[in-house]
């Protein structure tokens, strides 16, 4: 498929998605995978901010732990945390030149293998929700049109967050955020039963969670509760899973 | 600074400081009292359904509020535990549906009207009910309620430290242990260790920080070492806490 197609076929998808009964996680997930197929990067993760201002990773594009942790640990410092802070994309094309600017995020992301780092703002109506951050294995700039392509995807990931709360009721943004961060940690601890479980690493527990949410067809943030308060099975989830479905595209 | 900020600030320093869990919740609910136009504030620990009552308030009267919602099985407090989510009533004599004849009659009584019962949950685990008392009836502003959130947020720490038992498992700093708890490889542990032991992942979460102390490594340490199978927490040295397993009960 050429680029254009591609990108085409990617908002067609996030499009229809959105006018469903979707799950803000999944949704998330899958443009956070999108942004590493059509951008020239190797990762990218959605981070929101609660109601201490604290970032917490809500998507990525790896599910790996430590890929989340990268994200993680720029609650503290990182590009993606001063592209909140400042509601603008920054763009650090080569991240030992700031090692003195970030220190321990620098030191982290290129252990593991990072050279570059761009991250974009999200945003409504004047509202700061997060960042959408975007990591290369090689230094160097994203492209101008790049760059425009991550903000709108970024676009269509805030308004995914607020989907449904009325413009001015703040409160009501702020508990749908609180939501969706809520069931990203509950979608953590299912990963982690899964894993015990299955004997699966983090990567594995995430894909049978969402092939069961797929072919069951229910939102993966209700599987994730119904493991975790042990109304549904780890065993039960992980058989059905291994039975061979041939849901996945 | 705005006033969120100045909030948090505020709300944070008071559950620094010596003593205990309980007196971290007693400073807080003071805060609450200071900072959040309420008239009260008291603090209960929750666990799996079965309640621990009261340990931290503003001062007696709240006590007594809160208590009485144990002692009669009902009231918001029981509700926004049940359902991890705010219960907002801000005219207890004006409650469509009678949901709490018993409590709101004693509320009324003591002068009370406004009542609003903030749960309070760390890492996924909800351990307590922070309950804000008015005499005036009406609403909380959208400001005192995000700082009601907030302090609820921040009371889960010292709840939890109640939950860890005798051992000298405490350490001073509620906010830098908040942030040490909201990690995504705790999360993950916290999963782990509810499939190795067979708990819920209040106990896991529990268990996970105990360690971590024992250790005396950080939480995200003992997380790691769970989620990269170096440790495996034993079965048997769980203490059964007093209260019983009624997790399943709506």
């Amino acid at each position: 498929m050429d680029r254009e197609r591609e990108v085409t076929s990617a908002f067609v998808n996030l499009a229809n998605s959105l006018v469903d009964d979707f799950d803000v996680v999944e949704l998330l997930s899958a443009l956070t995978t999108e942004c590493a197929r059509l951008l020239d990067i190797a990762s990218a993760g959605v981070l929101l901010a609660d109601r201490r201002r604290v970032l917490h990773v809500l998507a990525a594009s790896s599910e790996a732990t430590r890929n989340l942790e990268l994200f993680q640990l720029q609650r503290e410092e990182g590009p993606c945390l001063d592209s909140y802070h400042d509601g603008a994309a920054v763009s650090v094309p080569d991240l030992e030149r700031e090692a003195e600017r970030w220190p321990q995020f620098v030191r982290a992301a290129t252990q593991a293998g990072f050279a570059s780092v761009h991250a974009v703002p999200m945003r409504v109506r004047g509202h700061r929700l997060g960042t959408l951050g975007l990591f290369g294995r090689h230094v160097g700039s994203l492209r101008e049109e790049d760059l425009s392509l991550a903000q709108a995807l970024a676009h269509v990931g805030s308004v995914a967050v607020v989907h449904g709360t009325a413009v001015a009721d703040q409160a009501a943004l702020a508990a749908q955020l609180q939501t969706a961060l809520e069931s990203r940690v509950v979608l953590e601890q299912a990963k982690g039963v899964l894993s015990q479980v299955g004997d699966l690493d983090m990567d594995g527990a995430f894909s049978a969670l969402r092939s069961y949410a797929r072919s069951n067809n229910e939102r993966l943030a209700e599987v994730a509760r119904a493991v975790v308060s042990r109304e549904l099975a780890a065993g039960q989830l992980l058989g059905q899973m291994t039975k061979g479905t041939s849901s996945t595209p | 600074m705005n006033r969120y900020e100045g909030l948090r600030e505020d709300l944070e320093a008071a559950i620094h400081g010596p003593g205990d869990g309980s007196e971290a919740a007693d400073r807080l609910c003071t805060a609450c009292v200071e900072l959040l136009h309420v008239d009260g504030a008291a603090a209960s620990l929750m666990h799996e359904g079965a309640s621990q009552g009261t340990f931290g308030s503003s001062g007696e009267l709240s006590r007594r509020l809160d208590e009485m919602q144990f002692t009669l099985g009902e009231g918001p407090c029981m509700d926004a535990f049940a359902n991890r989510v705010p219960v907002l009533v801000p005219d207890i004599g004006h409650v469509t549906g009678q949901r709490w004849p018993a409590f709101a009659g004693a509320a009324i009584e003591a002068g009370v009207h406004g009542v609003f019962a903030l749960p309070a949950g760390i890492a996924g685990s909800f351990v307590g009910v922070l309950d804000l008392f008015r005499h005036d009836p009406g609403p909380l502003s959208g400001d005192d309620l995000d700082g009601g959130m907030l302090a609820a947020e921040l009371l889960a720490v010292p709840l939890l430290d109640l939950l860890a038992t005798d051992d000298d498992q405490r350490d001073e700093d509620g906010v830098s242990s908040l942030a040490a708890l909201e990690r995504v490889e705790v999360y993950q542990a916290t999963g782990m260790i509810m499939a190795q032991l067979d708990v819920g992942p209040t106990e896991a979460l529990v268990r996970l920080r105990a360690h971590a102390f024992a250790t005396n490594q950080t939480a995200s340490e003992a997380a790691w070492a769970v989620v990269e199978r170096r440790l495996r927490l034993p079965k048997d040295a769980w203490r059964e806490p007093g209260a019983a397993d009624a997790g399943a009960a709506p």
